[in-house]
């Protein structure tokens, strides 16, 4: 690996909170480097989802990495849950699986029990519920929500940090090791009411030109377009470095 | 896993607590969860009292939720204003609220506001600080009007008037000012709105918009947003991507039939038990 | 004498198949206070008889149409000290869900488990059944709901039933005057007039208790309420 690379600034590098100057790097061991960060960050991977007018979508990168070694370029952090349901869930990826799967568990209960659809609200509770639970020990998950109402069809989007609290905003969600710039990319791109194909453009392009300022995540992405007729999933031709 | 997942378990589960241990061990950070900065403040004025709150999460110094609601409901006749620990504040006033609806439906009339500030006392002080709530909790009832301040460690004051969070100083300042006995309504909204705006000028915590709650003998009203302190500039121009910038690889298109919903049929049937 | 030797452990079958202990809650339940539920277009009512041992007792400090959550009530016949312990274990129940999935509990869930409640009051140790039957009504996804629990853990969805002393002559009745374009309002009367049925002495608002479930949630109807629906059939 000799590629070059700037080190990111990351919010989780002090837990006292006092951040001292930060030099640029050319970095000789990034195992070092990467070592002192978050245990968020140590597989890499990034979610955005946004809404549009009648539609949601939610996007994520592909990589699967051990700190700063790339492992595979097919790793799956967006799941479908249910026709108009997905969710993300970047962080720890051991924890994205389990999370997962004791989250399939209680929706499939749920379903099979009330007999009829989860609603994306009501998946948000479960979601706080489940992690809220493990709020002294957590898992190292911060999912992204999207999706429309089965009822209603109203676009729902919404965040939930590792411990469960929920943020519900009119516009974006972000989530995962580049967030920052995505926030940066999503609040110049994002408008209100964009058709299905605009929405598409403007979440690739905010992922894309997010995590390509990332080290830790990329190597392709895939972009859900969720309406109320059909779901559209795209595979974005990306770098690979 | 199988037993674990199928008998769910109340309280908290520490079966993951090892395992992160062991990584901070190996010199990883703990994540940081979400935070309210927050500014938030209560007063008592002459019918009843006034909450406020701005509407700013952080996580470490991003802005995570720049328009939350940080006044939680507990009863029609209550309300909670939380700084902390963001999930620690929801959780906690959900639980609360529903303890104070058991509360209110087996006793059959209004809870008293002192029986919240107990409650809230009693579980912050079991959990030893390490359930991050910092509240103001208002709320009128047949003894009066109340406002309590908690602490995470469950200490409690009954006071006329209180700020939290760490924009607590600025907003404390102005009701050091400018706060009297028995004020009028519009008197008492214009002073907590001016507590909390001083929080969300000065204090890096704190910002957006600020809300208000408003509870009298009558019942309460909540104004989210009461003022927009920070008004986004309408922008412009517009960056946006033409059509087919992206450079797609494949796609899939999956039409979703309609799903009629299952409706669980329960068959009327005579009782049979014999 | 067969029966005995079987009735004194609830979870022992009779030979014939029977668990007797449960048929001597249903006995308990045939012996209780009547108790009426009706289903109309836009709401449902619960009824019941609230009769006093001695003119001694404060009638008002005794209730029995109870409120488990905003849009859901009951009732019941049979023992007032069991009824109360469900009323609490269903108001639990419905909190609990709340808390998990963030939105009111459908009726149907909440019968479904309060039924599991009283259906583990057979088969466990140490227990007996719950001497009730209870009536829940609620209304949820914009439509009425009303769902009879018995103490095997059976439960049923009505259009409109009774149950208590008399049940047979108040669902006779019940069916004669039953339609399925009642009004709310036209129900609290039928409900009235199925009670009347076998009631002995004076009806007052002090004697019966109404509750009612519409759009709006479940409440129960003040004395003065039920006196002008009273006096509107008189």
């Amino acid at each position: 690996m000799q590629s070059r690379m700037v080190e990111l600034e990351t919010r989780n590098q002090d837990p006292q909170g006092d951040h001292g100057p930060q030099e640029r790097n050319y970095i000789l061991s990034l195992h070092d480097v990467l070592m002192k960060k978050s245990i968020l960050n140590y597989n890499g991977g990034c979610v955005v989802a946004m809404k549009g007018k009648n539609c949601v979508a939610i996007a994520c990168d592909l990589r699967f990495g051990v700190q700063a070694q790339t492992i595979s370029t097919d790793f799956k952090r967006v799941f479908e849950l249910g026709p108009h349901l997905y969710i993300g869930l970047p962080g720890l990826a051991t924890d994205t699986q389990t999370v997962l799967q004791r989250l399939q568990f209680r929706i499939k209960m749920y379903e099979m029990r009330e007999g009829r659809r989860l609603k994306p609200h009501t998946l948000m509770a479960m979601m706080q519920n489940l992690l809220y639970e493990r709020r002294f020990g957590p898992y190292f998950v911060e999912p992204v929500i999207a999706g429309l109402d089965p009822n209603t069809k109203e676009p729902y989007i919404c965040a939930l940090d590792l411990i469960g609290c929920a943020c519900e905003p009119a516009d974006f969600v972000v989530s995962g090791t580049c967030s920052e710039s995505l926030y940066g990319m999503c609040e110049t791109t994002w408008q209100e009411d964009m058709e299905p194909e605009d929405l598409f453009e403007c979440i690739s392009q905010s992922l894309v030109n997010a995590f390509d300022r990332d080290a830790l995540s990329g190597w392709g992405a895939v972009v859900h377009i969720i309406e109320q007729d059909k779901v559209t999933t795209r595979t974005l031709k990306c770098r690979q470095d | 896993m199988v037993e674990e997942n199928e008998r769910p378990q109340a309280g908290f589960q520490f079966s993951n607590f090892g395992r992160n241990e062991a990584l901070v061990a190996r010199g990883f950070q703990m994540p940081k969860c979400r935070k309210t900065g927050t500014t938030i403040a209560g007063i008592v004025f002459k019918d009843g009292v006034v909450l406020g709150a701005d509407t700013r999460a952080t996580e470490g110094d991003i802005v995570a939720d720049k328009n939350c609601c940080k006044i939680h409901y507990l009863q029609p006749n209550m309300y909670c204003c939380g700084a902390g620990t963001a999930a620690d504040l929801e959780m906690t006033t959900q639980m609360m609220a529903s303890q104070l609806e058991l509360h209110r439906l087996n006793t059959g009339r209004q809870v008293p506001v002192i029986a919240a500030n107990t409650m809230l006392k009693q579980m912050l002080f079991r959990y030893q600080g390490y359930v991050g709530a910092a509240l103001v909790l208002g709320g009128v009832d047949k003894y009066g009007s109340h406002i309590y301040s908690i602490h995470p460690h469950g200490s409690t004051d009954r006071l006329p008037y209180t700020t939290m969070g760490s924009g607590s100083l600025a907003a404390m300042s102005v009701f050091e000012a400018r706060w009297k006995p028995n004020m009028e309504l519009d008197e008492a909204k214009q002073l907590v709105r001016d507590a909390i705006a001083g929080g969300v000028f000065n204090d890096l915590g704190s910002g957006s918009n600020i809300d208000l709650c408003v509870i009298t003998k009558d019942g309460a009203t909540m104004t989210r947003p009461y003022d927009v302190a920070n008004v986004k500039g309408q922008r412009v121009g517009k960056y946006e991507y033409k059509r087919g910038v992206t450079e797609v690889l494949n796609t899939v298109v999956r039409p979703i039939e309609i799903v009629s919903e299952t409706v669980k049929v329960v068959s009327e049937e005579d009782m049979d038990t014999a | 004498m067969a029966t005995e030797r079987y009735s004194f452990s609830l979870t022992t079958f009779s030979p014939s198949g029977k668990l007797v202990q449960i048929e001597y809650a249903l006995a308990a339940v045939a012996a209780g206070a009547p108790a009426v539920g009706i289903k109309a277009k836009d709401g449902v009512v619960l009824a019941t008889e609230k009769k006093h041992k001695s003119i001694l007792v404060e009638e008002h400090s005794i209730i029995k149409v109870e409120v488990v959550t905003d849009h859901i009530g009951m009732v019941y016949s049979g023992m007032g000290p069991d009824y109360r312990l469900l009323v609490r274990q269903a108001r639990r129940v419905a909190q609990q869900y709340y808390r998990t999935y963030l939105e009111p509990i459908p009726t149907t869930q909440l019968v479904q488990r309060l039924a599991a409640i009283m259906q583990e009051y057979t088969q466990s140790g140490g227990v007996r059944p719950f001497g009730v039957s209870l009536l829940i009504c609620g209304w949820d996804t914009d439509r009425p709901y009303l769902f009879q629990c018995d103490p095997s853990g059976a439960y049923f969805p009505w259009k409109a039933t009774a149950m208590g002393k008399n049940f047979i002559n108040g669902k006779t009745f019940l069916e004669k005057r039953y339609n399925e374009d009642l009004e709310l309002d036209d129900a609290v009367h039928t409900a009235i007039l199925t009670l009347k049925e076998s009631f002995e002495g004076q009806m007052s608002s002090d004697n019966i208790e109404i509750g009612i479930c519409n759009a709006k949630g479940f409440r129960r109807l003040t004395p003065a309420e039920v006196q002008d629906y009273l006096a509107n059939i008189a």
